[in-house]
């Protein structure tokens, strides 16, 4: 059966607002989650190789690039998981006044900058 | 249950399942990233971490795959390349959980 839904109009078409920057956000940090979760799958199988193949990978995350890419990882997953409390709470019917819709906007936005230094204070145990 | 509303009822439901591992999983990502090979495989190899990093791979893809799905049906015209980026993603999201299972299961310290 041929899928009659309309598609949607591309994004350059909107003027930018936090609800739209935060939506197209979700979408694109979404994929990106997916494909370092995918990059976390690699990591996990290269453990297969033993010790001493492992020694590549060791220096690669022991590097400036390395926690560049954990610290990355941390606040896409910050992101993502704010956006999707979020979402879960419109889906209860909560937060879908403007006012209360962009200050929930500012809350992932920036929360999940304060998330990513508190699961990297609760990981490395800095206090 | 129309499809819409199936595939809108297993997002919701992964989304929830998935923020506690996303939180659990990337804690303990951060305190074992710059570790050294075996105390790397002590993690991955302890029967609580094989049973979550299990179950995040599978949810995990699995919410992937719808969600990115509607991505695709959102932006993508042709109804070919729609179709074939689809199933390519479905597959994915199937092949890749599955085989990081089996390594999670044959790590042996």
């Amino acid at each position: 059966m041929d899928n009659k839904n309309p598609l949607s109009p591309h994004i350059q078409i909107y003027s930018w607002n936090i609800s739209s920057l935060i939506s197209i956000s979700h979408r694109i940090i979404g994929v990106i989650n997916i494909i370092l979760l995918t990059i976390v799958c690699f990591w996990i199988a290269s453990m297969l190789l033993g010790s001493t193949s492992y020694e590549f990978i060791y220096s690669i995350l022991n590097s400036f690039f390395g926690k560049f890419l954990v610290i990355g990882i941390t606040w896409s997953f910050s992101f993502q998981i704010l956006s999707e409390i979020r979402h879960l709470f419109w889906d209860l019917g909560y937060g879908f006044e403007i006012t209360t819709s962009k200050i929930s906007g500012l809350i992932v936005i920036f929360g999940s900058f304060i998330i990513t230094i508190l699961i990297y204070i609760l990981g490395r145990q800095l206090i | 249950m129309v499809n819409a509303t199936k595939k809108w009822v297993f997002l919701k439901i992964s989304s929830v399942i998935l923020i506690p591992l996303m939180l659990w999983f990337i804690i303990n990502f951060v305190s074992i990233y710059d570790k050294n090979f075996d105390e790397v495989l002590v993690f991955l190899t302890k029967e609580s971490s094989k049973f979550l990093l299990s179950i995040l791979m599978i949810v995990a893809f699995f919410f992937s795959a719808l969600s990115i799905s509607e991505i695709f049906e959102d932006y993508v015209h042709d109804e070919k390349i729609k179709n074939i980026s689809i199933k390519l993603l479905y597959s994915s999201a199937i092949i890749i959980p599955f085989l990081t299972i089996i390594v999670i299961f044959n790590l042996d310290i």
